[in-house]
């Protein structure tokens, strides 16, 4: 079929939000990446342009005078605690949930997916407390508990579903030969939802590296710093001091690792987020 | 299966137990205790902690802070809804029913605002607003509109609109995709139908595509309230903390200032038992509104 001028100028024309919202996204990600390449003195004079010659310093004084070395590896520990603290509580409930007939198991499974919902802000100010009585407070393994127990939820409601395409007949022929349900969990439930695993494993993870206001709520000295935590005191501080250059290091070295997860897993992170966002 | 009911019921507490417990410690429990502490007057130690009953929900109705903070979530709301329900179906539509060749390019660059950090989110939006360096004022100035230009987030009547459009920057994308998971379910066959009958694309828009994808967008809709209500604090904390003047202040802001600065902590509980009623009424009635039955054709 031949197309029209006026089919073709249209194609063109839709065209033009596409790129000018690309835009829009990539150039304050891009500036921010030359920033940090910067001296300060030509954010000032040339805030928005290439950087004259790449340097290394702004990243030296946020390793160094900010402590980022010690908030970047707190980070790390919270993330990769939350994750597997998160996996070990609701791989056996979703499978609990889904597979074996209880009294109740709907009522919990609505418990714990209507959580979701609920504002958990009311919540916070007992949860400061309740860590300060357990000697969890300022303790970036308290803040990991409290993560994984934020994601159970979500995590519960995305594995229910992927375990439900599991065969049954799997579970059964294993246990007519004896093996016992807690190694069908371990040996065969497991392995074959991994790939669900690895999902909710991403989500979680990039939620406990971004996350901010519990930290900020939980964590008080600056040794305990999460990273999100420590961006925010250099942006508070560049106020006064202007150390832009060292401010927009610190937002590199946040985003570096959710960029590479994101160049990995494209496909599984705004899959597993669509289906989140789909719950309600 | 071959085993004891004891031997189930063990499994099942092993399955079940723990999760429980934790779940019960760390959130159903200080969801209740929540509403509890919002009957004291409490500084946070434990010798000043005086049942005051309804003085707090007093002071709540009271405080002619609590209103405007409704208000700015509600803008916020309302905004992002419109901001990014907009875009997201324009650029769904684009993205799917036109046959555009590097339609992966968009869907990848358009979804990576979403999974940012809200404080690099944040503190990215400070700079562009910033009223010497940031991006806004420059770009005023160079198409000659300085006079436009102005201190973005120190402006009490600038401030709060300023925060909509991180917002809907860093959600269109999620939305974007949810709504194209809708169109590509529908059936080529009622385009084709709609079109030898010389529908328009605008009709076919209108007509075909919107009604048949009603519900995600009722999902999105519904969504973007929901995390707006339980969580606008945070782009507010990060990028205004409250200010100017009180001008952003949120609901959640406001329970945090009231609570872990000020230290009213069983004010704060009546704050947020406030956020939890409004926020489920607001759902309850959405969902009412937007009733509406399955199209099917």
């Amino acid at each position: 079929m031949k197309r029209s001028v006026g089919q073709i100028l249209g194609r063109t024309g839709i065209r033009i939000p596409l790129i000018l919202w690309s835009l829009a996204v990539l150039y304050p990600i891009f500036w921010m990446f030359l920033g940090a390449f910067k001296s300060n003195a030509e954010i000032y004079r040339n805030p928005w342009g290439f950087p004259e010659s790449f340097s290394f310093d702004n990243f030296v004084t946020a390793w160094t005078n900010y402590n980022i070395d010690v908030s970047v590896f707190n980070s790390l520990i919270v993330t990769v605690v939350g994750a597997v603290l998160t996996l070990v509580l609701a791989i056996p409930t979703a499978y609990a949930i889904e597979r074996i007939n209880f009294r109740g198991s709907k009522i919990l499974f609505t418990v714990y997916v209507s959580a979701m919902m609920i504002p958990m802000v009311l919540g916070w100010i007992p949860l400061f407390f309740l860590l300060s009585d357990l000697g969890l407070l300022d303790n970036i393994y308290g803040l990991a508990i409290v993560y994984a127990v934020s994601q159970l939820p979500f995590s519960i409601f995305v594995l229910t579903s992927f375990i439900g395409t599991i065969p049954r007949s799997l579970e059964e022929s294993a246990a007519m030969d004896g093996m016992s349900p807690y190694k069908v969990l371990w040996k065969i439930i497991t392995p074959l939802s991994m790939s669900g695993i690895i999902t909710v494993t991403i989500m979680n993870a990039i939620q406990f590296w971004n996350e901010y206001f519990m930290a900020l709520i939980f964590l008080n000295s600056s040794e305990n710093y999460t990273l999100a935590l420590a961006i925010d005191f250099i942006s508070s501080e560049a106020q006064y001091t202007n150390a832009w250059g060292t401010l927009f290091a610190g937002l590199v070295i946040a985003i570096v690792p959710v960029i590479i997860l994101y160049a990995i897993f494209q496909r599984r992170i705004s899959k597993g987020m669509t289906e989140g966002a789909i719950k309600g | 299966m071959v085993q004891s009911k004891k031997q189930k019921y063990l499994f099942l507490a092993f399955c079940l137990i723990p999760t429980f417990i934790l779940f019960a410690i760390f959130t159903l429990y200080p969801l209740f205790s929540g509403l509890y502490y919002s009957f004291f007057d409490w500084s946070g130690s434990s010798q000043n902690k005086d049942f005051v009953g309804l003085a707090n929900y007093i002071k709540l109705v009271k405080d002619a802070i609590i209103p405007n903070t409704i208000i700015h979530d509600y803008f916020l709301v309302a905004t992002k809804v419109i901001g990014i329900m907009v875009m997201a179906l324009f650029f769904a539509v684009a993205l799917t029913q036109l046959k555009i060749k590097e339609a992966p390019f968009y869907r990848i660059v358009f979804f990576f605002p979403n999974i940012m950090s809200v404080v690099v989110i944040g503190i990215l939006w400070t700079f562009i607003y910033n009223p010497n360096l940031g991006l806004v004022n420059s770009g005023l100035e160079f198409i000659g509109l300085e006079s436009l230009a102005k201190p973005w987030l120190g402006d009490e009547d600038w401030a709060l609109p300023s925060l909509v459009l991180p917002s809907v920057w860093a959600g269109i994308g999620l939305f974007m995709l949810l709504l194209m998971g809708g169109i590509s379910n529908v059936s080529k066959s009622y385009y084709e139908a709609a079109e030898l009958d010389g529908a328009s694309e605008w009709q076919q828009f209108w007509k075909v595509t919107l009604p048949l994808i009603w519900p995600q967008v009722k999902i999105s809709i519904l969504y973007i309230v929901i995390t707006t209500l339980n969580g606008s604090f945070i782009i507010v904390q990060v990028m205004t903390g409250g200010g100017p003047n009180n001008a952003t202040h949120v609901m959640g802001s406001y329970l945090y200032q009231q609570a872990f600065v000020q230290y009213n902590f069983g004010y704060g509980a009546t704050i947020g038992v406030m956020i939890l009623i409004i926020s489920l009424l607001t759902v309850l009635i959405l969902q009412f509104i937007m009733r509406r039955d399955k199209v099917e054709y």
